[in-house]
């Protein structure tokens, strides 16, 4: 039985997202390990040059592809973005399923995600193709093997745009080569808090390797939590470009852990008035917005991960993470609500799920 | 998303500046994000910026040295200052406005621009990673190929009001559907 697009959100909603789920390595600064690749069909227009019929000839073959290969597991789901409402978009780009530029695309654009949500394919976004596949904790070599694994099955169904000197061709030239960015997701709250964390993003934007925030390009960076990329696609296997973006992550993981000792060692109040006032906001607030919220839950986290603060443990921290963002809210209210309205719920959900844990 | 410095373009480029621990995010298009970069340095982007690299390479079109040097290569003089992309139609402008290619063969149609821009993109000139697997025994990319090739057809048969021959076209695609799906 086929399902419609409310009934695949739910389902999507039933299960654990994967990738927040089960704790991966380093997982107390590393959230999720991240790799997409960038393909696209032989002499075909790039999205950006193509007609709407020529984008739907594409997403048509694509999703034959996807199926055929099976490169995704019999259980994926299927979205058609232009039959989505902005809010069903919304949720999927919450969940890092789809990216923000994908959300305002319509004809011709769709996804297809595998049911665990740890590796999807978007069609038409900037390239024909992006897949992505995601982990949680630091392991770009798993996700690696993951999402190469995808790639091969898909090419011997599609062929795609290859050039025996620069590689997969993509409509960005910053992508062609491997067309690949591979991303690690970073709490860094002692980096910030002690003050180390502009002269770390410039060191890093100086190896070549971007620094984004939780929901990739023009996001702002809520919550502590920064996304760290390859920038050059071209000139380096993938996995030469994994080793050089895994040692700098590497480093910044040790630099975070020392900033955490030293605060604790030095500024053991500071340190605990900072997680026990988040603490008070997120138990006893009535009007919460979703930058407070992620500012908070980032605040208890760090308590959390240095064993401090026993009250709340990192699961939950790790969901509201997600259910704390406008569109999941309102799937929870079953409802749409106003900004205003959902400040309010967002407050009773934080409180009810903080209170409830005390009890048990 | 529309550009924050014109408000006409849609906004391609995401500057995140962190300015006394104050962040700030501006969208720019293309056009602007090479106008500003200009006047203001810190607008930089992972220590480049593409749109900025592809204007300023292109302003090259318009030096007479290079313009000799294009013609001398064999281009034509009627494309002394716009090259098309006879795969797509994408032209120099498009790709300086958006910072993005049309189609595959862009890459061949506007190689002189692009060399020197990956040059500065990337760490090196050349691929060295992944290639497609050479199992020429499967015959489904060229078949996905075909099937493509005849949706083009349809498409232009049907605009020309050539009905029989889009039926014809419609029943090959169809088998072609049958076999890929097989």
């Amino acid at each position: 039985m086929a399902m419609d697009n409310k009934q695949k959100i739910d389902s999507l909603l039933k299960h654990k997202v994967s990738w927040l789920e089960d704790s991966g390595p380093d997982d107390d600064i590393a959230i999720s390990s991240r790799i997409r690749l960038a393909r696209n069909i032989k002499g075909t227009p790039f999205p950006i040059a193509a007609s709407p019929e020529q984008l739907n000839n594409t997403r048509g073959a694509i999703q034959m592809a996807v199926e055929k290969s099976n490169c995704l597991g019999a259980s994926a789901l299927c979205f058609e973005m232009e039959k989505l409402s902005r809010w069903e978009k919304e949720l999927l780009l919450e969940r890092r399923l789809v990216s923000n530029e994908f959300i305002v695309r319509d004809g011709g654009a769709a996804l297809i995600v595998k049911r665990n949500e740890a590796a999807g394919v978007m069609i038409n976004e900037e390239d024909h193709i992006r897949m992505q596949a995601l982990s949680p904790g630091f392991q770009l070599d798993e996700v690696w093997k993951n999402i190469s694994k995808i790639d091969s099955l898909l090419e011997k169904h599609l062929p795609f745009a290859y050039d025996s000197k620069l590689g997969y061709l993509t409509s960005c030239p910053t992508n062609v080569g491997t067309g690949m960015r591979a991303s690690v997701m970073l709490h860094l709250p002692g980096l910030v808090l002690s003050g180390q964390i502009n002269a770390a993003i410039q060191g890093i934007t100086k190896l070549g390797l971007a620094v984004r925030g939780i929901f990739g390009e023009g996001s702002d960076n809520q919550g502590n939590l920064f996304q760290v990329s390859n920038q050059s696609t071209l000139g380096e296997s993938e996995p030469q470009i994994i080793e050089r973006l895994g040692g700098v992550i590497k480093q910044l993981i040790s630099h975070e852990k020392n900033a955490r000792l030293t605060l604790i060692e030095k500024n053991q109040y500071f340190l605990l008035d900072h997680v026990g006032r988040a603490y008070g906001i997120l138990r006893h607030a009535y009007v919460l917005s979703s930058e407070e919220a992620l500012n908070s839950l980032s605040d208890i986290r760090i308590g959390v991960d240095m064993g401090m603060f026993s009250t709340v443990d990192l699961h939950t921290v790790n969901e509201l993470f997600l259910t704390i963002h406008p569109a999941h809210l309102q799937k929870f209210a079953g409802k749409e609500l106003s900004a205003e309205e959902r400040d309010v719920f967002r407050a009773s959900m934080v409180r009810d799920r903080l209170k409830n844990l005390k009890n048990t | 998303m529309l550009c924050d410095g014109c408000k006409k373009n849609d906004a391609t480029i995401h500057i995140q500046e962190i300015i006394n621990g104050q962040k700030k995010t501006i969208h720019l298009c293309g056009e602007c994000a090479a106008r500003k970069s200009g006047d203001n340095p810190a607008m930089e982007i992972g220590g480049f910026n593409i749109a900025e690299m592809l204007y300023n390479l292109t302003e090259k079109l318009n030096i007479p040295g290079f313009q000799q040097a294009l013609q001398q290569g064999g281009a034509a003089p009627a494309q002394e200052k716009a090259l098309v992309c006879s795969g797509c139609g994408w032209t120099t402008e498009g790709l300086r406005n958006s910072g993005r290619l049309g189609c595959p063969e862009c890459y061949n149609t506007f190689r002189d621009i692009l060399e020197a821009a990956l040059e500065n993109m990337h760490r090196g000139k050349l691929h060295v990673g992944k290639k497609p697997g050479s199992d020429s025994s499967d015959e489904s990319p060229r078949l996905m190929l075909e099937l493509m090739n005849y949706q083009k057809e349809l498409e232009e048969l049907i605009q020309r009001e050539e009905y029989e021959k889009a039926a014809k076209v419609r029943d090959t695609i169809n088998e072609l559907k049958k076999k890929i799906k097989k």
